[in-house]
């Protein structure tokens, strides 16, 4: 690694020696970005250890009565990581694994994912060691107006806009949302992204991430002179994002012949893509029923596999789409050994790090990382901070077109600079320097 | 100059009683005033209504104090400047000046010229202007990032959004708009358009390099259709070779033009066959070469001593891009005896008083900086929205909202001049157009 890289690490290293998933994922984009550091003035700024660290955080405490009256206090964290190319920007997350490091580390990679959407989005992060489950809607309710009590001061339209996570869906950005606009006395609704349709959302928010790896995918065969049509895809999930997928892919021709859910997965031969089909799966997801075995008793034509997983069959491209580390290496062997030829993340970190490694370095088949792949979401995000900004909403129709061209945009930077700094067509490295350079021009402009 | 209103040259007296050492803000107020009179006689509302007295007073004022350290630990201590001209038709809108020069009266006339300017482009742009006696030249990077820093330390108190909104000028590159940008950032928490000119991986917008070249163009393009001619086969002289020169060049060639001749400030290439395009990008832009070089390079081109020897060219068109006052009688005198049948300037106040004399009275087609090269803060009011909606517009984009706001522009002076009795001249009509917007406005809202 880079002399200068190193010392930088080895630094944060002593600082917070505790904060393993935070150093773990700074080191990992180091040495991915290492092709590119070889220019003086980043230690002379002493850039890397500005964009590294957050350039703020704050901790406070969320107390909130449970529906028996007692009192409870959770902890709540905002990580301001990088205003570089724009107001900070990401997701918080209700769960009780939320820890600093844990955020910061989020916070870091979201700076990385925000920067190549072309949109004008910073990086940030934030949450609670706060478990939504088995809580009533009104103690969600009370938990979220405390917090957002807490937050409302160091977020804003222009200043640092939240989203969901895990454990922050539609419901709870809608409590936040009323208590930001109640303290604030004003319908600031580019505050927060993720919104109901009704109060400022965007229309393809749900699909985008799916429906954006799928525009991806199609750049990737299309540089190996190949076509999306035809393609048998292997999906995993059942829940938006893989409904997504579904979606798009059949729209361009292609046939998704999996879907998953915890119990296994379907085989469907004829593709998940008919309306009829498509409303099940929404059907599905609303019922709150995790069972996926219900779709081979609705549609005979498709075949059971109970306590399996879609990546024994044989098919062109895998796209996983339901949860992290869901493909071990064993998993990898069989996508490999049935001669799958694209291997494109839509969900967070969906591999483990050994059978990530054991995809990229298969000669046979061409891989895309999920903060690549995967960023119609955010990209989608940010179009509701644009449609919120013009106080105007836009047609599906005018989404999709925005979403195919920044999905496009992204692959262009991930394909150039992998091209311009020696690594071939390693969409992978090429995404994250491509970020690097963005995010590192606009903090030199900007001084110290 | 005699201005031909008794209540206008009773003001003007008032206004040089007022700050009798602003000369070259009296100089700008009196133009001004001499091309209204003709307005004032048919609407003396302005007057009864105090537009007029309003109208020659800037809003606001501040001067300040600007202390900075340079690298060998010596303190200086300079002036700055920001005048709040005019937020008649928007929020006060013009460029920060660094260079020795700079005085109160200085900033109060560029200002007040930035008001009619902005008001042409039909966008919600006030005016406004500012600066510093402060000389960049020789300083390294870190101490004009200090004096940057320290400058904006003071003005950030009276800009924002949606109240003023700087930009470059003199002295001010894309260097020094970023470091305001990141300062503005830090003491404000806020990533807004509060600036233009930034660079575009912090929000600047695209086609800002081409805007005032290709907007040169496009008015040309209006003007010669309505005489019965056209760009298409016609011989151009284009003098200078900086970003205005050489994206007119691109331009008109792309319209069918043959481009014979560019310059710099030590000579002229004179290229029977038509300017290479590229080749003079490359040797300017990238390489930063004399323009001699260009003639080394292509074997048909000639390279001439002197700068001004480019107008005894023989011409269809003569577009000016290179400084102020370079066509001067003895010029204007040449291009007419030669045939020239356009002039249209680039270049702020390209043509000497007496030169625009000689070619008005001539007949022939003169169109004034003040209409022609209203691209540039086009492109820098495109930048506000495209921030403002927090969503970046393709090149192509760009270069249509430009293309129609140079149209109209054009519309607008044509009928302004031929509203008061002066058809055909656009001296006027861009005197008068600007006024109008301005004056209504301000009639509109009252005596504030």
């Amino acid at each position: 690694m880079n002399q200068y890289a190193e010392r930088v690490l080895s630094r944060l290293t002593e600082r917070y020696f505790n904060e393993t998933e935070y150093l773990q994922s700074v080191r990992a984009r180091l040495e991915m970005i290492d092709p590119a550091l070889d220019d003086p003035r980043y230690e002379k700024l002493d850039l890397l250890t500005r964009m590294v660290e957050p350039e703020r955080m704050v901790s406070f405490l969320v107390p909130w009565t449970d529906d028996q009256g007692v009192a409870h206090t959770n902890h709540g964290w905002r990580v301001q990581f990088s205003s570089a190319i724009g107001p900070y920007k990401g997701g918080l997350r209700f769960h009780p694994d939320v820890n600093a490091s844990v955020v910061k580390f989020l916070g870091f990679e979201q700076t990385y994912k925000n920067a190549l959407t072309g949109l004008p989005i910073g990086g940030a992060s934030g949450g609670a060691d706060f478990d939504p489950r088995g809580k009533s809607d009104h103690e969600i309710m009370r938990f979220c107006q405390s917090f957002m009590t807490a937050l409302y001061r160091y977020i804003g339209a222009d200043t640092d806009v939240p989203a969901g996570d895990i454990g922050v869906g539609t419901r709870e950005i809608g409590y936040l949302y009323g208590q930001y606009k109640r303290i604030c006395g004003r319908a600031e609704s580019s505050a927060l992204t993720g919104k109901g349709l009704t109060y400022g959302g965007s229309k393809i928010r749900q699909e985008a991430a799916g429906a954006g790896a799928v525009y991806f995918l199609d750049r990737m065969l299309e540089h190996q002179g190949d076509t999306i049509k035809g393609k048998r895809i292997a999906v995993s999930g059942f829940g938006n994002m893989a409904w997504g997928v579904c979606k798009k892919a059949s729209a361009l021709g292609a046939k998704v012949v999996t879907v998953s859910g915890p119990d296994g997965y379907i085989l469907d031969e004829d593709g998940v893509g008919t309306p009829e089909k498509l409303a099940f799966l929404a059907e599905l997801r609303a019922s709150g029923a995790d069972k996926i075995a219900s779709y081979a008793e609705r549609f005979p034509e498709a075949e059971f596999f109970a306590g399996k997983k879609p990546w024994e069959q044989s098919v062109d491209v895998a796209m996983p789409c339901a949860t992290q580390n869901e493909i071990d290496v064993t998993d990898a062997v069989h996508l490999l050994a049935g001669g799958v030829k694209y291997y494109v993340e839509a969900a967070n970190m969906p591999a483990t790090a050994e059978a990530l490694k054991l995809l990229r370095l298969s000669p046979k088949i061409l891989t895309a990382g999920s903060k690549a792949a995967g960023s119609g979401g955010v990209a989608v995000s940010a179009l509701e901070m644009a449609q919120n900004s013009i106080r105007y909403s836009w047609s599906r129709k005018e989404v999709d077109e925005k979403l195919h061209a920044i999905m496009s945009g992204i692959y262009d930077a991930s394909a150039a600079a992998a091209e311009r700094y020696g690594l071939g067509y390693d969409l992978i490295a090429g995404n994250d320097i491509a970020a690097f350079l963005k995010i590192s021009e606009a903090m030199i402009a900007q001084g110290l | 100059m005699e201005i031909k209103n008794e209540y206008l040259s009773g003001l003007m007296e008032r206004v040089i009683a007022r700050d009798p050492e602003q000369k070259e803000y009296h100089q700008a107020v009196s133009e001004v005033l001499y091309s209204l009179a003709p307005v004032v006689e048919v609407r003396p509302e302005l007057i009864k209504e105090g537009v007029m007295d309003c109208l020659v007073e800037p809003e606001r004022l501040v001067k300040f104090r600007v202390p900075w350290e340079d690298d060998n630990g010596n303190f200086h201590v300079n002036r700055g400047y920001r005048v709040q001209f005019n937020s008649a038709i928007g929020p006060y809108k013009g460029g920060l000046r660094f260079h020795p020069s700079v005085t109160e009266s200085i900033i109060k006339f560029l200002g007040f010229e930035q008001t009619f300017k902005n008001s042409l482009t039909g966008l919600p742009i006030g005016g406004g202007k500012g600066g510093a006696d402060f000389n960049p030249k020789g300083k390294s990077d870190a101490e004009v990032m200090r004096f940057c820093q320290s400058f904006m330390n003071e003005l950030f108190k009276y800009i924002g959004a949606d109240t003023d909104v700087p930009a470059g000028d003199i002295g001010v590159g894309a260097r020094e708009i970023g470091y305001l940008f990141g300062q503005y950032k830090r003491l404000r928490n806020e990533f807004t358009g509060v600036l233009t000119g930034k660079g575009l991986a912090y929000g600047g917008s695209l086609a800002r390099t081409e805007a005032t070249g290709y907007g040169l163009c496009y008015f040309a393009d209006n003007l010669l259709r309505d005489a019965g001619k056209s760009f298409d086969g016609a011989t151009v002289l284009i003098s200078g070779s900086g970003n205005v020169a050489l994206y007119a060049c691109q331009k008109a060639q792309s319209m069918g033009a043959k481009v014979v001749a560019m310059s710099d400030s030590n000579g002229y290439v004179y290229d029977p066959d038509g300017i290479n395009f590229e080749l003079m990008r490359q040797l300017k832009e990238k390489e930063r070469k004399r323009i001699s070089a260009y003639a080394e390079l292509q074997p048909a081109a000639s390279y001439h001593e002197g700068c001004r020897g480019i107008w005894t060219i023989p011409c269809d068109i003569a577009l000016p891009c290179a400084t102020q006052n370079e066509i001067d009688l003895e010029s204007a005198r040449t291009l007419l005896k030669n045939g020239c049948y356009a002039v249209c300037e680039g270049s702020n106040m390209s043509s000497t008083a007496d030169a625009i004399e000689a070619l008005q009275g001539s007949g022939i087609l003169f169109a004034p900086s003040k209409a022609c090269n209203a691209g540039g803060v086009a492109v820098s009011a495109l930048e506000m929205s495209q921030n403002s909606m927090r969503f970046s517009w393709t090149f192509e984009e760009v270069d249509n909202h430009l293309k129609q706001i140079m149209n109209d522009l054009y519309k607008n002076v044509v009928n302004s001049a031929e509203q008061y009795g002066m058809a055909g001249n656009l001296v006027a009509g861009a005197n008068i157009a600007g006024f109008l917007k301005v004056a209504d406005s301000m009639l509109a809202y009252g005596l504030v």
